[in-house]
């Protein structure tokens, strides 16, 4: 499923973008000699993690304020023109809690805090008093792309001006920092969708659900097996249905996973690799939902994204997700 | 070729063996042969799969690895005397054998056949059954003649048949070299005797264990039935103008292409319900530097499941990479008509697999 066709003229377009780290950071090294790595810190570093950013005192709560302040303020953009407030990542009763006090925020599903929501306090303390909030869930690293189609759908639809999805991940203390190879970090990203933008139009999307892979643990090799050959899939149907073919691709802005699984999937889809924008990869790690917005934003910043330029945008989420983003710059 | 004496087969047991044995039996009602026997439980079975046609059959204990193949002293004389016609089809087919374990029973083993062989008086013709990968590496068209080992090999079965087909040349025997393809069915109904890497490699993909395969779409992918070969051989072993050619047992430019092969794998599998519903995609045929890509990552990774499939996967698969057609021109000539097209063959045999539960029922266990 993705996008309606793209008449070329009313897609909605990404508006702004900003993202917040936490303080801390921490090295391979460091937290391979932390045991918070299964893999050697030799093997992640030769799949080009560097480091990641661990947040100790900050709550995925306050990283995503962080980041849906600064859109705001950066872009000057009026709280009250925001219509509709799509928030993802860390489930609600974690969202609130910080390192530390993970385990005990489990507990909060057992009383009437469960319904202290994230969406709704985003939505308070931001003062985005004409926005209907949400959160969305289980589409893991794919939950900001998933956010932006439901947000261009409702922009469409209903007439909305302006969304702003926000998405915010952590890793409690004793959850590790690994992800089958990948070296996770904290961060949360915000990006604003505008129904009348003209730079960086949404111009075609792909989701594809498999939900036989719904069994993380136990269909471990079978998910490695299937994330291939559905990601060249879902990346060249995206290609397609922007009416573009692989070599008029710019740019890939990837999720920040292992550089040998984009090295063999640009292998697979024949594009080039110097066309990946893999400079966050090693700085970042891999920061579950943030990764294609934050790597975005550096690309535009950097200068390596111009006007005009066609970018791809795609990522994996457990469960199983595989979306891809089309984007004119 | 008139014809008098008996029939020394070895690897009477197996595939190829027990199946020349059938069609040479059935074809010449008064001919008698020996068998050499290195299991007698299999022997057992396979003497009750030949029912009558055993009773012309004398089994003789041996073992191929062993000078003089094992045979005991009186037995020994009893074939020098008695065989005209040798069919050498013992072999170990497994493609993940160290070198030295190949040469063992292919190699050394032709050795001892052919030794035991020239000491017949009375020999018409010796069958080596070899295979159609000793070309290894090599690309293009393959012809049916001594190609040299130039190439290299992908796995010790191919490096130890193209050394024991070397040691039969050397040798004053009135020889012909038969190269089957790999056999993946008996014939066109596509019933399955021996469950093989073919196979084993379709179960991989069919359980979405692995993501792609090297090669392209457009290579020739090679595979014949074994009632083909079974019976090209025992009519080739007969035919005095067959003495001293080197014959291609293989679909040749009737092979399906590896595109073709793998799209309608993935339409059989699509058949069932259950099937369609995991979404198992399309493995991807790639460049093989993707593909070792691929590898190095699993490798890596140290995923103990991942990695012995693409072990397993690793003595065979290199294989599709390697673009290449084998002539089959001199197999034509002698036997007048050309393989049957993998196209007749390929689905109903996809069909069967699924059917048997891939080898795990008796029928298709061989």
């Amino acid at each position: 499923m993705g996008f309606a066709k793209y008449d070329g003229q009313s897609t909605p377009a990404i508006g702004g973008i900003a993202y917040a780290f936490p303080a801390g950071s921490c090295t391979v090294g460091e937290l391979a000699r932390d045991n918070q790595l299964a893999s050697s810190a030799e093997t992640m570093e030769s799949f080009g993690f560097d480091k990641v950013h661990v947040a100790v005192g900050e709550t995925p709560y306050d990283l995503a304020l962080d980041a849906a302040s600064a859109l705001l303020a950066e872009n000057e953009i009026d709280p009250q023109s925001i219509g509709l407030l799509i928030y993802g990542g860390t489930p609600a009763s974690l969202a609130l809690a910080d390192h530390a006090g993970a385990p005990r925020a489990a507990e909060a599903l057992c009383t009437m805090s469960r319904f202290n929501y994230p969406s709704s306090r985003l939505q308070y303390e931001l003062e985005l008093n004409n926005a209907w909030s949400f959160a969305i869930d289980q589409l893991a690293c794919t939950t900001l792309l998933g956010a932006t189609r439901i947000a261009r759908a409702l922009c469409l639809a209903e007439g909305i001006d302006r969304a702003l999805c926000v998405s915010s991940e952590f890793f409690p203390a004793k959850a590790g920092r690994e992800a089958i190879f990948n070296c996770t970090s904290d961060a949360a990203c915000a990006v604003l969708i505008e129904r009348n933008g003209t730079r960086n139009r949404l111009v075609s999307a792909t989701n594809v659900t498999k939900g036989y892979y719904w069994d993380v643990e136990n269909r471990r090799d079978e998910i490695v097996a299937s994330y291939f050959p559905t990601a060249r899939h879902v990346l060249l149907r995206t290609i397609a249905d922007a009416g573009w073919e692989p070599d008029d691709v710019d740019w890939i802005i990837p999720h920040n996973v292992s550089m040998r699984s984009w090295e063999i999937l640009c292998g697979l889809v024949r594009l080039p690799r110097a066309r990946l924008f893999s400079h966050n990869i090693a700085r970042h790690g891999h920061t579950l939902a943030g990764d294609n917005y934050i790597n975005y934003r550096d690309a535009l910043e950097g200068g390596c994204i111009r006007p005009g330029q066609k970018i791809v945008m795609f990522s994996y989420g457990f469960g199983a997700q595989w979306t891809g983003i089309a984007v004119e710059a | 070729m008139t014809f008098s004496g008996k029939v020394l087969v070895t690897g009477a047991s197996g595939l190829v063996g027990e199946g020349v044995l059938r069609e040479m039996l059935t074809a010449h009602p008064e001919l008698e042969a020996f068998a050499v026997v290195r299991n007698e439980l299999r022997w057992q079975l396979t003497a009750r799969r030949l029912g009558a046609l055993a009773s012309r059959v004398t089994p003789l204990p041996g073992d191929v690895t062993v000078p003089g193949i094992g045979l005991e002293s009186l037995a020994r004389k009893r074939v020098e005397r008695e065989t005209s016609v040798v069919i050498h089809a013992a072999a170990d087919i497994s493609f993940s054998r160290p070198l030295d374990q190949s040469r063992f029973v292919n190699t050394l083993g032709s050795y001892h056949v052919a030794e035991v062989a020239s000491s017949c008086p009375s020999l018409q013709r010796f069958v080596l059954v070899s295979s159609a990968f000793v070309a290894g590496k090599a690309t293009g068209t393959i012809l049916e003649r001594d190609n040299g080992g130039e190439a290299g090999w992908v796995n010790s079965y191919e490096q130890s048949k193209y050394e024991a087909e070397c040691c039969v040349r050397k040798t004053s025997l009135p020889w012909i070299i038969v190269r089957p393809s790999t056999m993946v069915c008996r014939g066109v109904e596509g019933d399955i005797q021996q469950i093989n890497a073919v196979h084993r490699a379709l179960r991989i993909y069919h359980r979405g264990l692995a993501a792609m395969i090297p090669g392209d779409r457009a290579n020739s992918f090679d595979v014949i039935t074994s009632g083909y070969v079974v019976e090209a051989i025992a009519r080739l072993a007969f035919d005095d103008d067959a003495r001293g050619e080197t014959i291609h047992l293989c679909s040749g430019r009737g092979a399906l292409k590896l595109g073709e092969l793998v799209d309608t794998a993935y339409e059989v599998w699509s058949e069932q319900a259950d099937w369609r519903r995991r979404g198992v995609e399309r493995a991807i045929i790639t460049d093989p530097e993707t593909y070792a890509l691929f590898e190095r990552a699993v490798d890596e990774t140290g995923d103990v499941r991942l990695r012995a499939i693409l072990a397993s996967l690793a003595h065979f698969i290199p294989q599709l990479a390697l673009p290449k057609i084998f002539d089959t021109s001199v197999a034509e000539r002698l036997l007048g008509v050309a393989a049957p097209s993998a196209s007749t063959y390929w689905k109903p045999m996809l069909r069967r697999l699924l059917q048997h539960n891939w080898g795990q029922t008796e029928e298709v266990a061989a």
